[in-house]
């Protein structure tokens, strides 16, 4: 945490909760079918939490869960100690709760500036030069600065990715949620967009992270949570996940992913 | 008189009255379709409005408005536009007591949501065509409904959404011959008024059948062209793969401009 830079609004960590987020009992039920089953953790600030686990094992639906994509249907998510269910700004909240996305959902109608800027103009009310000024910062720190111009359906699935992880930074989130951000990309564009990731990590970026790249959890994250069928199966550093799982379950993933 | 002197007769004598037909009949179309487009956008972002089941209260509000929303839509699109107009214009006289509106306002009124109706379903299928995907992105930055419909939405339902508009226009340009039965006069109705004095019913219609078709097909060439400066053929892959550098972007993008 030393090297935490301006990413992190540190006024926002002055709060009783010493967490972030809390994730308290949190079940999720869509008709007959049980998605989560209570899950409990917590995020604290500068961790890099990475959620692994096979597909349908229900990670996405608990990083929807946390920015409130997804209502929990039983159990509560607090953010700084407040139920996200009874928050009062929510707009703010989903600015401090950042998402990016595994199908970046860059603005289709507007261009890389334009898509860095918006929610800052409308959502935080900033000024334009200012919203430009930030905007330019994070494309700049992304390598994506030279497209300023560019409408997204020029740019290639990496150079998306980056734009969309510029967009969400513009936004200054305490915690950033990645999506699978890597898994629709072509290959030789992962590296890119993972590299960026390794360096927001590197600089005290809160981040929540559901992949499949296990190189990456490995490296990077502070936390592994394995999850199968809808609960936490191991919640545990990167080093005892990968080289000394307790779980037979996370034997069995680990088995066939690495 | 042979058919190049009626026709004479018709432009020497009654031009005045051909053009401000002409004139009405293009201010209804206009107005009532960008009337009618207001209101299938405002009913576009209200249906899309999405509602917490937990919230019973507005759960059943926002069901009584989808209700009322269907109802408007189901009986303007079923019904002809020509009944419409009576209802509406003598349906006031009656409740009013004998007071009767002004005819180009209840035209306007008319045709207005008339198309509303139609524009509603258009508007409807457009939001439908959008990327689930720019829907979340935008909340995901804060955005409230609103402002996600407003920024990102409605400018790429538009797009998508042009030609159908367009079409919606050239069919009120011809529809809006109805409205003479409230005694709107607009070119239908002038035709009419000169027949009476002529007694050229082929000749006078044809003549206006060719000021319909000339209409119509000079707003469809016009629209076009619009169409295709709004919409910049580049900007139509939806999911593009491309892989340009930086410069070759920005060439392709003042090319555009």
């Amino acid at each position: 945490m030393s090297n935490q830079d301006n990413y992190i609004q540190a006024d926002n960590a002055t709060n009783e909760s010493p967490y972030i987020i809390k994730v308290e009992h949190v079940g999720k039920v869509f008709g007959t079918n049980t998605v989560l089953t209570d899950i409990n953790f917590n995020v604290k600030s500068g961790e890099v939490i990475c959620i692994i686990g096979s597909s349908g094992s229900g990670k996405s639906t608990l990083l929807r869960c946390v920015n409130k994509f997804e209502t929990a249907t039983s159990g509560a998510i607090y953010y700084h100690g407040e139920d996200i269910n009874k928050i009062k700004n929510f707009p703010l909240f989903r600015t401090k709760v950042g998402m990016v996305f595994q199908s970046f959902n860059l603005f289709n109608n507007m261009d890389v500036l334009k898509n860095c800027t918006i929610g800052q103009t409308k959502v935080l009310h900033r000024k334009k030069e200012e919203a430009k000024a930030n905007a330019i910062k994070y494309l700049d720190l992304v390598g994506m600065s030279a497209y300023v111009n560019a409408r997204p359906n020029q740019l290639s699935g990496g150079q998306k990715q980056r734009v969309a992880i510029a967009r969400a930074l513009a936004m200054e989130p305490e915690v950033l949620l990645f999506d699978e951000p890597t898994s629709a990309l072509d290959p030789e564009m992962v590296g890119e967009v993972l590299d960026i990731m390794r360096n927001l990590a590197k600089s005290g970026l809160t981040m929540l992270v559901v992949t499949h790249e296990m190189g990456f959890a490995r490296d990077v994250a502070s936390r592994v949570l394995f999850m199968d069928k809808g609960v936490i199966v191991e919640d545990d550093t990167p080093e005892n996940i990968f080289t000394n799982p307790k779980e037979d379950r996370t034997k069995e993933f680990l088995k066939r992913v690495l | 008189m042979n058919f190049f002197e009626v026709i004479e007769n018709i432009i020497t004598n009654y031009w005045s009255w051909i053009l401000k037909g002409i004139g009405m009949t293009l201010l209804v179309s206009i107005v009532g379709t960008i009337v009618g487009l207001i209101i299938g956008l405002v009913i576009g972002v209200i249906r899309t409005i999405s509602v917490d089941k937990s919230n019973k209260l507005a759960y059943v509000f926002k069901k009584f408005i989808n209700f009322l929303i269907g109802v408007y839509v189901e009986i303007f699109r079923g019904t002809p536009m020509m009944v419409q107009a009576m209802v509406i214009f003598w349906g006031y006289a009656y409740l009013s007591g004998g007071n009767t509106l002004d005819v180009t306002l209840s035209a306007l009124f008319i045709v207005s949501i008339n198309t509303g109706a139609y524009m509603a379903e258009i508007v409807r299928g457009g939001i439908i065509s959008i990327d689930k995907g720019q829907f979340e992105g935008a909340e995901a930055i804060g955005m409230n409904h609103f402002q996600t419909m407003l920024y990102v939405v409605i400018p790429q339902v538009m797009r998508n959404i042009l030609p159908s508009v367009c079409n919606e226009f050239i069919i009120n340009i011809k529809d809006t011959s109805v409205l003479n039965v409230i005694g709107f006069a607009e070119l239908f109705y002038v035709t009419n008024t000169i027949v009476l004095k002529n007694y050229q019913t082929f000749i006078t219609y044809l003549f206006t059948a060719v000021i319909y078709f000339v209409l119509t097909f000079g707003i469809s060439r016009i629209l076009l062209l619009i169409e295709k400066k709004l919409a910049g053929k580049k900007n139509y892959v939806v999911l593009g793969s491309g892989n340009m550098d930086a410069e070759s972007i920005a060439l392709e993008n003042n090319r555009e401009n």
